[in-house]
Order: structure tokens, then C-alpha cells, then sequence
């Protein structure tokens, strides 16, 4: 270690430094243009000159390469100093009038009139570049000339082969003399670009060295072998020198890892289709012709403009923007995507309901579409809302094409309306709604694996296995298992898991190691005695706040024993140490300041249990995500800030306790209601894993409504699988089935549930762990188009019963008419049904193909058939089946008069009325739940306004409820298919295998509420108040009557803690005391 | 409460409630300024400011 | 006694706004330094008491989110 001063203040560096880095190290700033801490000092532009006094006399040095040296005095502002900065200021900016770097410094250094003559250069000479060039290990530029006609050029001045168009001179040019515009023009013959971020769709520039995006895991850096500098000359490896931490190797090689394993999960995903091959949009052509992915970037306040909404061509805020839909979906003509792909109608109207929220309800948004598909739950009140209260426009057409009005960019769209009438308008984006398309690498990948695809590309799988790929153990989730949103691909993720679970539950737990466990110390009683321990976070947070500093001050504090800062505290090495220092010193509480306790606690709490230590007796504060990164321009305030956060860290962490946690003893067992396909998929796929299963059922058979069906989407004979699904259910030993048995009452919580259960009036209990719902659905009634009135107005499923029994009264229909939405899509029951339309279809086709001369029509008001089942759709029209649209407020009317029976409806297309006189009347009826409010009230698991139960998260937790333990599957969650159903049914399953699995280590939390009966005045509140029912009054013993609070149903809000008048409860981790000491601890920061 | 500080001499501006979902991070950054300016508004809190006396 | 700076305390709820804290932080958002933050499970768990103690304490501010 040097020992020298700068400006007065004692500092030290290490030997073969400079001093400006030393500098910069203490927070002193130096001026200077062409110092860059990549490469090696030059000296070429003066303005870090300093004054150096040598015990002697005084000199001007270049603090940017001038060595340290023990006990030289350093000045780097007086008045000598800046004056000489001054004349080179004065000097540049006489040579560079324009650029703004010289003009701010001009300023800077109060420079109102340059003495010298001005010229109209924007170079300065500071071979920033050419060293730069230097570096990246190719010299394509240097310095040439002598005197006043010195300049950077290439040799010969021409363009150079030599120079790689990297761009690195462009990127520390300071005064913009380089650019690529320049490079590409002057400097190379190859073609400098600019590297785009793929998660940003291009819209965004990356580096060579980049983490993918902002929440990526694993969060690291990753090189881009194809455009790394290192890679092409050799050169380079700046990333190397500025890792602290050593982490880049530059040798490192592919390598291939083998695995043993018994099952394989396939989830490839999908990749948005390129529209750039429709020569009728002119995406790559039209600006302000983007996809919905990219929409989706701009969208975003994380994406290239920060969120706020701008066209690309001229950063104006748009006024109208129009989506287009099924671009590279339903298609054909131009593409080969003949299926729909499921998600776009949806995404594009929030795309347009987000726009609003952005931009105000000025903005004009219209989307373009053929049907509106949103059969998901809660879609179609989603898109009822988007037109009705926010004024989305939606247009049924497709616009032939776009053409961009001269000069604006604006974009000229003509189409046809529903009337037939040509229209013009002009939008100022027009946002291409791009379908999803399974990519050829997925494709040849199939192949290679010899898995079956269909023709799209998409995994073929049975309704009845509907994760499972054509080859024994190799399963299928996601896109790639068809075009599907983020609730279907999770229960997808989840049902694949299962599925995979099953065939390896013989060697589940073979390979476990257990970790060596620390005995715990027994601190209670101790004087605290705490560790602080301070991250830099590479720069993250160094760079703002004076880490240094806070821990000189942590040391200060009360109770504090041990202060250190460290460059990455989660680093693996910072733990090990860590773990010494608590036993060395003998720590009793650790605090650390760092990033957020969110991500990092758990991490932290597992070294102090490593070391002995309870980890309740953690505590962090954030300095990062709530301090370093939200006040980066104010170090100061942020250095104050982060003392005031670790004091009060410091005072709560002196009141800490050790904590227990609660071990849950979980009964294994588990019960499902409702024994339909759902409910028996579910108990298969328990059982199949070793787990007791009972299905209660209400009637006195299995099957449920799928007894009903006749054929699946894919053609599937429904009553012959479900056959062998009942078969198998009924011989697994595993499995107990419960016929004609109805849920009493229902007592306990997860793991601990015990249900009373009556059964041709004789009572029994199960006890139980875990619970599924799969209640399931059914047609509803209907008294609509003279339903009842005459037998050959029937509804779909009696149509199904027709086919199952091969009725010969099929033969005789000359003529069928099937009517969609009935009871569905109106403001009594506003949601869609989801199945209808695919099931009217597939069973059109089959009357089609049994009599081809039947003229059949199917009156509807959307298709929704998603996914591949828009296949279906196009085989009916195909085969001549006549589809009729009709609107909600101009129905079909239905009149019977004898036997005969006359539809008469509004044909849009032809714009007249049409009479059809048929033999058969199909109706298809809304599907609803059989509400169960009781069941409901047993297992305290929400219903939603239609009646369907709501499960925990609509996208992340489709199969389960909030209510620990408790799961769902099939349609009482939503109306579905059959094999949406099992899937539903194996991820339910499956949630609640990982609970199962958990059986010898699932403990509570130690942050949980606890009374003191010797406190509580038995008032009752907290009983009443507790949304979780944890608190109840005891019934017998010393403390009869005293509320007592069950540690597994308290998630530690806090709710009775604030609101116990006897001040009775307590919430172990932030005690009533610990939070008053972390106000107290504010204090002295005021 | 607010009722409560006013009584106390405490000016109710100083006071806020919120919420605000995790994923809302422009609406914190938002409400944050919000509260920031509406308790710089006013004069720095010493009257109710615990002292030794 | 006169203070430049103002104290503000936000008892944020860990689950809500101190995860929209954290986010803001991720997204490099800037917001003025005055606000120290208490971590909570839940903005139930804050009592009026807290509050008063606060000012008490001389804050210039609190904030309560959930």
C-alpha cells in the first residue's frame, strides 16, 4: 500500500496505480477527455494535469499516467490547475465550435470569447479511437499527419478490409466525430450494424456481452461468440479486466453432458410468425407497421421507450391504431397455418385496453378481425368491457392491404364493413397481430426423437393422455402440445410433470442426499452481539452509496460487533466467510445490506442455520432495488439514507428471537368430490404415485357428463375410453370409490382435513390430507327456440345420445339446423362456453359423412374453434356445411306449427331473411357449474359471479386454491373439452403431489401470531377479524375460553396483532417492539 | 386518523395511504413523489417532536 | 431545530408495495431520498400506535401502502 494525499485528504493506493484512479476511488474527479480505464493512459489531452508537490517545489503532472508514490501531495483544483484546464478548453473549443461536449465545458470554465480563430472541426485529437482500435486487436485507424494537419484516418485514407466494423471507436468517441454512419461510409468495406436485442424485437441495440433481459435466470451476463471482439482478432477482453469477481473464461468450450434420466419433458415453445413475407402489409417496408410483439416492447416501461406509447418513424404519439388479426393464423392463402392459434383476439384487445390506459381515451383503437375468439374464463366479459365501456372499435373485416401515405408515414387501410360498403381510413400504427407457428428446428427435433407431430408441427397426443407424446416416456408441455395461453401451458407444465412422476414413482427418493445438519446454539438470554455485514454489489450499489463509509458507521452502532463490506455478500466465498466470522466472533444476529430481502433472505437465513445460528435471527435492509438504483444522482442523500436504513435494521435485529417452526403433520390420504372424468384422471394419476385416494361420487355411477359425449374433437370414441378410465379406476387398490355419497361437513386444514360423509343415510369420516374439487357442469335448461315444444328440437348432448345409440332416426334428416349460443354470451349468463362450437361442428361433420346429401346449417355468432380444431372448421366448410351468422339482438326465430318446424334468421352476407324448414333443431346450450356453496363454505374456497369456482391465480395457479390443500379440476372451474379436462385433472394431481412429497419436511412458518392467554381478554376479534380462521377461543384446559392461534393457518399478517386490545398478540419476527425500535431508530436520523 | 392528527396539531397532508400491486412500479414511483411533495409542502414536523424537557 | 430534508416513513406491505418498490428499483426509476421504508407482512399489521410514534419520532411524514 502507497500512502500519499490529494487535496489534504489522506489516501492510499496499491503500487503501479495512477493517480487518477486513486482519485476516482476516493470520489475526487479529474477531468479528462481521452482517459478511458480500459485502456492504457496516453496523456494526449491534458485536462487531468494536477499539481504535484514533491516536499520541495510543486510540478504539473497528468494524473492519468503518473504513478503513485508514498508520501507525494496531490492538488487537483487550484487556481494554477484550472486555468491551464481553462486554455485547453478555450483551445478545443476554438478547433470544435459545435460540439456539444466543448460547448458544455465552455461554459463550465466560463468561457465567453475564444481568442483563438474558429474552425469547424469535431475531432480533438484524443486517439481515444485508435487506442480503442488498438485494444479490440486489429489497428485498422491511427493517428496520421504531422502538425495542423494531424487526423484519424485508415491507411491511404481509404476504406479499410482490415476493420471489422465493430463499432468500439464509434462507442468512446466523445465528441461524435466517429459514427457508424462514418465507419460504414470512410472507415470499412463491411457493413457496421447495430447488434439488436432480441428480447427487445429488435427495437433495441445490445452488446456483445449481455444478460438477455432484466428477469432472466439465471440472471448472468452471456457472450455473443458470432459479434465478441475476442473471438474474431484475439483481442479485446476488457469484460475480463473489469470482472472483479474473475468470471469470464474466454477458453471455455461447448461440451456435451450426459444425463440419466427416466422421463423427458418436451416444452420447445412456439416463435411469432414473421409477417415480412406478406407483400401486402409491408412490415419490413412500413415503419409504423409493427407486430404485436414488438407493440408489446413499446408497451412496456421497461421496453425502448420507456413505456411511452410513440411511433417509430417520428416519435409522435398516435391517435389511432388498428390490429389487425390472424396474421399467419386461419391462413392458407398466403401461409400455411390453417389453424387458429388461440391466443391473439385476446392479447390484441388488452394490447388495445393497455394503449388506452397509456394514452388516454382519446386514442381510437380498432381491431380487424374474421371471428372474435375469447372462450377463456372471463374473456368475453374482458371483451364485452373493451367495447362497451372503453370503446374499442371492432371490425369485422379483413383489410386487403395497407399503402403509407406520402410523406406522414400514416397508414392508408381500404375494407370492406359488414355492409359490404368500402371504407378508407388513415391509423397511425397498424399493429400486425402475428399468430404463433412451431418453428422447423422443433419440427426436425420431433423427427429426430421419433415423436408424432400433426401437420402444423404441433405434438399429437390423445384426449385421454393429453401430455403424452407418442414415445413411452417422453412427455409434451406448452405451445408446442398446441397454440395455448399462460393458464393452459401451466396446467400443461404441471399435468406433463405428473404424467412423468408416474411411471418413476418406484425410484422416487433414490438418489436424495441429505444435507448434514448444524445443531442449533441457544442464544436466548445472550446480549446481542451482531454482525453487519455491507454489499457492494459490484458497483451496483458501491458505486452510488459509500459502502466504506456505512460500515465504519455500522460499527458505531449499539450491539454491533462486526462490521465488513464485500463486493457480492452473496457470493459463495462471502458465505463461507461469513460462517467463520459468526463462529469466530461469536455473532448472535446478523444484519445485511444488500439488495432485497424478497430474493435474497432465504439464502442468507440457510448460512446462518449452516453456522448454528436460528435464521430468524436474519435480518436485511435494502439498500439496492430501494436506495443505490432509485437515487443515483444523489450519492450523498443515498450514503445518509442507507445509515438511516441499517440503524434501523441494526435496533430491530437486537429485539430478534429465535423462531420455531411448526412441523405439519400431513396425512397422506386424499379425497376427490366428484368422480367425472376430472375427478377419476385425478385419483389415477395419485394412485399411480402410492397415494390412498377416495372419490366421492353423488350418483351411483362413474363418468359423470362424459357419458354423454360421442366423439372427441380428434375423433375419439368417448364411451370406449371412458370404459377403460372407469375399468382402471375401479382395480386400483389405491383407489376407493364412494358411490351415491354426499359431503356432510368438513373440519381441519391442510394436511389435517376431516370429512363427514353420508352415504344411503350412513354416516362416515375420512381423514384426510389434501382435497380436489371436480364437481364438474351441464347443459343448462333452456325454454329458448321452442325447446320442449316439439321432440325434434333437441339440445347437443341429446344429439350425442342419437349417435351413441346409432338411432336410426338419423337416417330420415333431410335437413339439420344447429343453433350456438344458446343461453350463452347474454347479459344473464355472459361468459362463452368454450366447447360448443367445436362440438356442433365435429358432430355436423359426422351427419355430413353418414349423409352427405343432408343439408346442414349451424347459425352462430362467433366460431370459436382454437387451436387445431379450426381444422374442423374447415372440413365442414368443406364438405358443404352452411354456416349462418347471426347477432345477439336479431336471434334465429324458431316457430313450430304440427311436426313441422321453421328457423328463420338474417343472413348478413346476402342481407335478407331465410327461412329453413328442417327435420332436426340442434341446440347448443350454455354449460354451467353445479354451484355448490356448501362445498364452497367446507374448504372456505371462493365462487366467482358465474357461478365457477376461482382458483388461486388465473394464470400461475389454474388447479389449485388459495386455500392450502385444496385443489380443482374440470368444469367446475370452466366449462372445457375432455382432454383440457384431464389435463386440468394431472395438474391438480400433480399440485398436489408436491405437497404430498413434502410429507417429512413441511413446517410452518416462524413469522406466525401467538397470544398470550395470560394478555387476552377472550373479546373476539381477532376470531372475527382473521381472514384465515386462524385465532379460535380454546375449549378446555387451564386457558378455557382464551383465543388461541393454530401456527399452520396463520400466514402472519398481522391483522389481529394491531387490532388486539389487550395487546395480547404477538407476531414473532416483527413484534410490536421491534417495529417501534425501528421508529425509534429513526431518531437520530432526524 | 386523520381526524385524530388534525386534533394533535398534525397537518393531515402529512398522512398517506395507498395501494399499489407488485407489479405496479410506476404507480409506487408515482404515489412516492406525491407523498414526497405534499409533506415538503408543508413545514418540517417539530411540533409534535419528542423533547427532552 | 430546522431540517432541509424531510423524513417520510412508508410502511410498505411486503407482498404489494414493497415488491413495487423492488421493481421500481429494477426498472432504475428515481424517486426523491426522503422515504424510509419498514417492511411489513401486511398493512394490518400497522397500528395506529406506530403512526403517532412516528410523528413522534420526528417524522415528517408516513405512508402507509398496501
Amino acid at each position: 500500500m502507497i500512502k500519499f494525499k490529494i487535496n489534504g485528504k489522506k489516501v492510499q493506493g496499491e503500487e503501479g496505480q495512477y493517480v487518477i484512479q486513486v482519485a476516482e476511488k476516493y470520489g475526487i474527479t479529474i477531468p479528462t477527455l481521452c482517459h478511458h480505464k480500459a485502456l492504457e493512459p496516453a496523456g494526449m489531452c491534458r485536462m487531468c494535469t494536477v499539481e504535484l508537490f514533491n516536499g520541495r517545489n510543486t510540478k504539473f503532472v497528468t494524473a492519468c499516467n503518473y504513478p503513485i508514490w508514498e508520501g507525494m501531495e496531490i492538488n487537483t483544483d487550484t487556481e494554477a490547475v484550472h486555468q491551464g484546464r481553462k486554455l485547453i478548453v478555450e483551445m478545443l473549443y476554438a478547433r470544435c465550435p459545435e460540439v456539444p461536449l466543448l460547448k458544455k465545458l465552455a461554459k463550465e470554465y466560463e468561457i465567453e470569447t475564444v481568442r483563438f480563430p474558429k474552425q469547424d472541426d469535431d475531432c480533438i485529437l484524443c486517439g481515444l479511437c485508435v487506442r480503442m482500435c488498438e485494444k479490440m486487436g486489429n489497428s485498422a485507424i491511427s493517428l496520421t499527419g504531422r502538425g495542423v494537419d494531424m487526423k484519424i484516418d485508415t491507411p491511404f485514407g481509404i476504406q479499410s478490409d482490415t476493420c471489422l466494423a465493430c463499432g468500439a471507436c464509434a462507442s468512446v468517441c466523445p465528441t461524435g466525430h466517429i459514427t457508424l454512419e462514418k465507419i460504414k461510409n470512410e472507415i470499412t468495406k463491411k457493413n457496421p450494424f447495430i447488434i439488436p436485442s432480441e428480447y427487445e424485437m429488435g427495437l433495441k441495440g445490445r452488446k456483445p456481452i449481455y444478460v438477455p433481459y432484466a428477469q432472466a435466470v439465471p440472471n448472468n451476463p452471456a457472450i455473443d461468440r458470432d459479434v465478441c471482439m475476442h473471438f474474431k482478432t484475439g483481442g479485446c477482453q476488457i469484460c475480463t479486466e473489469v470482472c472483479q469477481m474473475d468470471a469470464i473464461d474466454h477458453s471455455m468450450e461447448d461440451e456435451i453432458i450426459e444425463i440419466d434420466v427416466g422421463s423427458v419433458i418436451l416444452s420447445p415453445g412456439f416463435k411469432p410468425f414473421d409477417p415480412s413475407k406478406f407483400d401486402n402489409y409491408m412490415y419490413s417496408n412500413y415503419p409504423n407497421v409493427m407486430t404485436t410483439m414488438e407493440f408489446e416492447r413499446i408497451l412496456s416501461a421497461s421496453g425502448p421507450t420507456q413505456g411511452h406509447l410513440t411511433r417509430l418513424s417520428d416519435n409522435k404519439e398516435p391517435k389511432k391504431i388498428a390490429w389487425f388479426q390472424c396474421i399467419g393464423s386461419r391462413d392458407t392463402n398466403k401461409c400455411d397455418n390453417s389453424y387458429c392459434s388461440s391466443v391473439c383476439c385476446m392479447y390484441a384487445i388488452k394490447e388495445a385496453m393497455i394503449a388506452k390506459e397509456h394514452q388516454g381515451d382519446d386514442l381510437d383503437c380498432s381491431i380487424f378481425f374474421m371471428d372474435m375468439r375469447t372462450p377463456g374464463k372471463e374473456f368475453e366479459r374482458y371483451y364485452q368491457n373493451a367495447k362497451e365501456k372503453h370503446g374499442i372499435n371492432f371490425i369485422r373485416s379483413r383489410a386487403h392491404s395497407i399503402t403509407e401515405v406520402p410523406d406522414t408515414n400514416d397508414l392508408e387501410v381500404r375494407y370492406v364493413n359488414e355492409k359490404g360498403v368500402i371504407q378508407t381510413e388513415i391509423f397511425d400504427i397498424i399493429v400486425l397481430s402475428v399468430g404463433i407457428e412451431i418453428p422447423d428446428e422443433t419440427r426436425k427435433f420431433a423427427e429426430k426423437i421419433g415423436i408424432e407431430i400433426t401437420e402444423n408441427g404441433f405434438c399429437k397426443t390423445d384426449s385421454f393422455e393429453p401430455v403424452k407424446t407418442s414415445r413411452d416416456g417422453i412427455y409434451v408441455a406448452g405451445a408446442f402440445n398446441g397454440p395455448k395461453d399462460i393458464p393452459e401451458s401451466v396446467l400443461d407444465a404441471s399435468a406433463a410433470a405428473s404424467a412423468a412422476g408416474d411411471s418413476l414413482s418406484k425410484a422416487r427418493n433414490t438418489l436424495t442426499k441429505i444435507p448434514e445438519s448444524v445443531p442449533e446454539i441457544n442464544v436466548t438470554g445472550e446480549r446481542p452481539r451482531i454482525g453487519v455485514f455491507v454489499c457492494d454489489c459490484g458497483s451496483n450499489i458501491n458505486g452510488v452509496v459509500n459502502c466504506a463509509e456505512i460500515t465504519e458507521y455500522a460499527r458505531t452502532l449499539p450491539f454491533v460487533e462486526f462490521a465488513q463490506e464485500s463486493l457480492y455478500t452473496c457470493s459463495q466465498d462471502t458465505q463461507d466467510k461469513m460462517v467463520e466470522y459468526i463462529k469466530e466472533k461469536n455473532l448472535n444476529r446478523v444484519v445485511v445490506a444488500a439488495c432485497t430481502p424478497k430474493t435474497h433472505e432465504p439464502l442468507f437465513q440457510e448460512t446462518l442455520t449452516n453456522s448454528g445460528l436460528n435464521k430468524y435471527l436474519f435480518e436485511m435492509t435494502n439498500i439496492r432495488n430501494q436506495n443505490s438504483w432509485v437515487h443515483k444522482n444523489n450519492p450523498d442523500l443515498a450514503t445518509e439514507k442507507a445509515k438511516d436504513l441499517v440503524r434501523m435494521a441494526v435496533a430491530k435485529s437486537g429485539l430478534a428471537e429465535p423462531l420455531t417452526e411448526e412441523k405439519i403433520n400431513l396425512n397422506e390420504k386424499v379425497v376427490i368430490i366428484g368422480g367425472g372424468i376430472a375427478g377419476m384422471a385425478a385419483a389415477k394419476s395419485l394412485a399411480s404415485q402410492g397415494y390412498e385416494t377416495h372419490i366421492i361420487e353423488q350418483q351411483n355411477f362413474l363418468g359423470g357428463q362424459a357419458l354423454k359425449l360421442y366423439r372427441t374433437a380428434k375423433g375419439e370414441d368417448v364411451q370406449l375410453k371412458l370404459k377403460q378410465l372407469i375399468n382402471d379406476v375401479s382395480s386400483m387398490d389405491k383407489i376407493k370409490i364412494h358411490l351415491n355419497t354426499t359431503l356432510k361437513s368438513v373440519d381441519g386444514f391442510v394436511g389435517n382435513f376431516k370429512s363427514k360423509l353420508l352415504k344411503q343415510e350412513k354416516d362416515f369420516e375420512i381423514e384426510h390430507g389434501i382435497a380436489i374439487i371436480a364437481t364438474g357442469a351441464k347443459g343448462c335448461e333452456t325454454s329458448e327456440y321452442c325447446f320442449g315444444e316439439n321432440p325434434k328440437i333437441i339440445t347437443s348432448l341429446d344429439l350425442d345420445k342419437m349417435l351413441i345409440k346409432n338411432d336410426p332416426e338419423i337416417n330420415n334428416i333431410n335437413s339439420a339446423v344447429f343453433i350456438q349460443c344458446v343461453g350463452s354470451r347474454e347479459t344473464k349468463r355472459p361468459y362463452c362456453s368454450r366447447v360448443c362450437c367445436t362440438h356442433s361442428i365435429e358432430n355436423a361433420i359426422i351427419l355430413k359423412t353418414k349423409k352427405p346429401e343432408m343439408d346442414i346449417y349451424i347459425l352462430y355468432r362467433d366460431i370459436r374453434t382454437y387451436g387445431e380444431k379450426e381444422l374442423l372448421y374447415k372440413k365442414a366448410r368443406d364438405i358443404g356445411v352452411i354456416f349462418i351468422r347471426y347477432d345477439v339482438n336479431a336471434k334465429p326465430e324458431v316457430t313450430t306449427k304440427g311436426n313441422e318446424i321453421s328457423v328463420k334468421v338474417k343472413d348478413h352476407i346476402l342481407d335478407m331473411l331465410l327461412e329453413i324448414k328442417p327435420d332436426i333443431v340442434t341446440l347448443a346450450t350454455a354449460i354451467v357449474p353445479n354451484k355448490d356453496e356448501k362445498l364452497a363454505n367446507f374448504f372456505k374456497v371462493p365462487i366467482n359471479e358465474d357461478n365457477f369456482f376461482v382458483e388461486k391465480h388465473a394464470k400461475l395457479g389454474p388447479a389449485e386454491f388459495a386455500t392450502d390443500g385444496v385443489f380443482l379440476c374440470g368444469s367446475c372451474h370452466y366449462p372445457k373439452s375432455l382432454d383440457e379436462a384431464v389435463t386440468q385433472a394431472k395438474a391438480s394431481a400433480s399440485r398436489a403431489l408436491t405437497l404430498l412429497s413434502k410429507k417429512d419436511n413441511l413446517y410452518t412458518s416462524g413469522n406466525v401470531a401467538d397470544i398470550n392467554p395470560m394478555y387476552c381478554s377472550s373479546c373476539g376479534i381477532c376470531v372475527s377479524i382473521c381472514p384465515y380462521s386462524a385465532p379460535l377461543f380454546t375449549t378446555e384446559g387451564r386457558f378455557k375460553d382464551k383465543a388461541e392461534i393454530n401456527p399452520i393457518l396463520c400466514k402472519g399478517c398481522g391483522l389481529c396483532v394491531s387490532s388486539c386490545r389487550s395487546g395480547a398478540i404477538h407476531l414473532k419476527g416483527f413484534d410490536t417492539n421491534q417495529i417501534f425500535a425501528q421508529i425509534y431508530a429513526l431518531d437520530k436520523a432526524v | 386518523m386523520g381526524n385524530l392528527l388534525e386534533h394533535m396539531g398534525i397537518e393531515k397532508q402529512r398522512l398517506h395511504f395507498s395501494w399499489i400491486s407488485s407489479a405496479e412500479a410506476t404507480k409506487f414511483v408515482n404515489v412516492a413523489k406525491e407523498v414526497t411533495n405534499a409533506v415538503r409542502a408543508l413545514e418540517p414536523n417539530n411540533k409534535f417532536v419528542k423533547t427532552l424537557d | 431545530m430546522t431540517k432541509e430534508k424531510r423524513k417520510i416513513v412508508a410502511f410498505l406491505c411486503n407482498w404489494c408495495s414493497y415488491g413495487a418498490a423492488d421493481l421500481a428499483g429494477v426498472s432504475r426509476m428515481q424517486y426523491p431520498a426522503d422515504i424510509r421504508v419498514i417492511r411489513v407482512p401486511c398493512t394490518g399489521r400497522v397500528s395506529p400506535k406506530f403512526i403517532l410514534s412516528a410523528f413522534r419520532q420526528g417524522a415528517d411524514g408516513v405512508w402507509v401502502s398496501g
